[in-house]
């Protein structure tokens, strides 16, 4: 089996990994080595959803101990060939599309071939010729195997930008559920260890920047020691394959966020890969509530937003006709509306229609001349929206419309843009939970189950993540 | 000579070369003669109209570099750069939006009011930040407003480039070069050409903008601007690992594309379909390319 074909079964094999992104991390090139990576990322190609590719998405190997029920590489799975890569292949592959600019650097993931601390050898093998060898300085995103020894983990750390663990489901009760192999442990565990040692090292590294100390000169510590994981840790959940609601799944993102400074959380609408009697059969997927969730997800990470204020117990699941600004906006209506020429930036950002861009900008222009509608209009924030929210110099430019909850919600409501093609454009607007009424017999009564575990509200374990 | 009052005359238009250097030239006759063009534009664009006389105004170097100097000088680094950066928009109003807020924004500063300022005694009335940066922050106004999207429409199609050159292996006894074509709407290969040195340092290349006949040279010690016509290019064949390169990026592409998930009006928009000639991705697999 040649690199191509290779190449394609194990890039096949780790689409579903929706995290594809080289930011977090600014190194210059240096000269007489290849790479540099900047914090803003880059994609280099967009796949017919629309999705964007920056990295070598791959696995290094699809051969899996495990045997986890929505995942296409599980053990039981008699339908997939199997094939691993070398490191010697990957790092050669990686380098020549990089030379080629299709990429930013190397995603690296893998199935558990032998044991993990084996399989977590392997990458470190792959990472070490691109680091060393070749003397890469392009972004490396590695993915620590759970159950690895935290040695190796260590040492992937230094060798990689970015590292995540994926939790895939987001809940304790459902992981057992699905993923026999792993435990709430297994997996919350490496996190926790790794954003501690990704403290450690950016505190020490401070330390030596500081230069409090008078180093003789032999004694002077080299500068040139990687740092661990420098652009942070990220993590991924699958939406959909189990009853959570969001609430549970934001205020899960939020407390990882908060306690484990992960840099981003994804979320992966469930996707039938594989057929299993655990998991919902219906052809529907989530993408409207994969949306609303990054929606909420940004307002978390930008925007200046509790968690407890866009979802609570009561309402457990996002609207998924507003947004969930609008529907903190229509929910807050005492707060509005706001003076665009004097209001802080904070307050600019909660008003619907009005982005980061579009704050930064009105705090911009509105050193030099008061903004009327006239100049709001030029902006570019989404006026059509923010007007109801806004007065500029004293005028109030949603006149026309009651300023109450539901003529507001009418003006705000909006279809999710999903294209004109494929599932999305002829799917049905129906409740986000009717998935769950459609399982087959077989299925009903694991998943009910799973739902009478969990518990009413999410209790903060002793690690202060709710999980 | 801002003292003179400069003649309105609505009736001209100034042709430049379509070079940022004879853009800058025409901003510079236009204070050297005291009038007030109507329009700035490049020659090869230029539509007359009834009544209106059109001046071709020769590009002078060193009038250029006066008006940069004069730039930066009174508008600060900041403004400057992205002055420079409207000269290689490819829009046909860049020069009229450029030249009407140049002239805003120099006749902002010399009318500066530090009467409200509580700096004015220190400062001894030279311009200050806050007073360089009034215009190109009064992003709203309608002499400000032409000039900020031709900036902004430089800067994206900056990052377009940086997305989506692809490079090519070409290799024979002797000759190594990386290879990539471009079509930019403005000429950006000067603002993306460092990006590129510096990740690409190790590999002689040549980003090609076939739009505008110009190429960014790194030799692997220097880089080169050329203006370069397509016949002028002589380029080794490719090399022995572009055929499978190619082949695994393809296939890459190919298999990472989730079918549940087809959305190809996002793919338009993220990634304009005007790109798509010069990504390799994109093409078809040529059959003398491919593996054997």
């Amino acid at each position: 089996m040649d690199v191509v074909q290779k190449l394609e079964i194990l890039a096949d094999a780790a689409k579903y990994d929706v995290a594809c992104t080289s930011s977090g991390v600014d190194r210059a090139g240096k000269r007489g080595q290849l790479g540099a990576a900047s914090s803003a990322g880059c994609c280099h190609s967009f796949t017919e959803d629309g999705r964007c590719v920056s990295l070598l998405k791959v696995l290094m190997t699809n051969v899996c101990e495990y045997d986890c029920a929505y995942c296409v590489n599980r053990r039981s799975n008699p339908d997939v060939q199997r094939t691993c890569f070398t490191p010697r292949e990957l790092a050669d592959l990686t380098i020549g599309l990089y030379r080629r600019n299709c990429i930013e650097g190397l995603f690296l993931s893998s199935g558990v071939i032998g044991s993990a601390d084996g399989t977590t050898e392997l990458m470190i093998r792959a990472l070490s010729i691109l680091r060393e060898e070749h003397g890469f300085r392009g972004y490396i995103h590695a993915k620590a195997v759970p159950g690895t020894s935290f040695e190796l983990v260590q040492q992937l750390g230094l060798l990689a930008d970015r590292l995540s663990v994926n939790l895939e489901l987001p809940s304790a009760q459902s992981l057992s559920l699905l993923c026999p192999d792993k435990t709430r442990q297994s997996v919350l565990g490496p996190m926790k260890r790794i954003s501690e040692s990704i403290a450690e090292d950016a505190e020490s590294r401070s330390l030596a920047r500081r230069r409090t100390t008078v180093y003789l000169s032999d004694a002077r510590p080299r500068r040139a020691a990687r740092a661990f994981a420098p652009a942070g840790q990220s993590t991924q959940m699958i939406v959909g394959a189990t009853p959570e609601t969001d609430w549970q799944i934001l205020g899960l993102a939020a407390s990882l966020y908060q306690k484990m400074q992960l840099k981003r959380v994804f979320f992966s609408a469930y996707l039938p890969v594989v057929e299993d009697a655990r998991l919902p059969s219906s052809d529907h997927v989530q993408l409207d509530r994969e949306h609303r969730l990054y929606q909420a997800d940004w307002l978390l990470r930008f925007y200046g937003f509790n968690v407890e204020e866009i979802i609570d117990a009561r309402n457990p699941d996002l609207a998924t006709d507003v947004d969930p600004k609008a529907n903190w906006a229509l929910n807050h209506l005492d707060e509005f509306p706001v003076e665009v020429n004097t209001c802080p930036y904070e307050t600019l950002l909660r008003v619907p229609g009005i982005g980061v861009r579009g704050a930064k900008l009105i705090v911009r222009a509105r050193r030099q001349t008061t903004l009327g509608e006239g100049e709001l209009r030029k902006l570019g924030i989404a006026f059509k929206r923010a007007r109801y929210f806004i007065t500029c110099n004293g005028a109030y430019l949603g006149r026309g419309v009651p300023f109450e909850k539901e003529a507001l919600h009418a003006r705000l409501s909006s279809r999710i843009d999903g294209g004109g093609h494929g599932r999305r454009a002829d799917k049905v607007a129906d409740g986000q939970l009717s998935l769950f009424s459609s399982v087959d017999a077989a299925g009903a009564p694991a998943l009910d189950a799973a739902a009478a575990l969990l518990p009413e509200a999410a209790p903060a374990l002793e690690d202060g993540v709710a999980f | 000579m801002s003292a003179v009052e400069p003649q309105i005359s609505t009736d001209l238009a100034y042709l430049y070369d379509g070079t940022p250097e004879g853009l800058l030239s025409a901003i510079f006759a236009a204070y050297a003669r005291h009038e007030d063009p109507a329009e700035v534009t490049r020659a090869d664009a230029y539509q007359p109209r009834l009544l209106q006389t059109a001046v071709t105004i020769p590009t002078d170097a060193a009038h250029a570099e006066r008006v940069s100097a004069g730039i930066r000088k009174r508008l600060g680094s900041y403004a400057h750069r992205q002055v420079m950066k409207s000269t290689l928009s490819g829009r046909p109003d860049a020069g009229i939006a450029l030249y009407r807020f140049v002239r805003f924004a120099l006749d902002g500063v010399d009318r500066r009011d530090c009467a409200s300022c509580r700096f004015a005694v220190d400062c001894a009335r030279r311009t200050c930040k806050r007073q360089k940066m009034a215009a190109i922050n009064d992003v709203t106004h309608p002499r400000v407003k032409p000039f900020f999207d031709a900036v902004r429409s430089v800067d994206n199609e900056c990052e377009k480039i940086r997305q989506f050159a692809r490079f090519q292996h070409l290799k024979e006894e002797g000759r190594e070069v990386w290879f990539a074509r471009v079509n930019p709407k403005d000429a950006v290969v000067p603002l993306v050409l460092g990006h590129f040195v510096e990740r690409f340092n190790v590999q002689p290349f040549i980003l090609y903008d076939e739009a505008h006949g110009v190429a960014g040279v790194w030799d692997g010690n220097r880089r080169y601007l050329v203006d370069a016509d397509e016949g002028m290019l002589s380029l080794p064949p490719a090399g022995a690992d572009e055929a499978l390169m190619q082949d695994a990026w393809r296939t890459f592409y190919r298999v990472l594309s989730v079918e549940a998930r087809y959305n190809p009006e996002l793919r338009r928009k993220l990634m304009p379909k005007r790109f798509w000639k010069n990504l390799t991705e994109l093409q078809p697999d040529v059959p003398g390319l491919r593996r054997s």
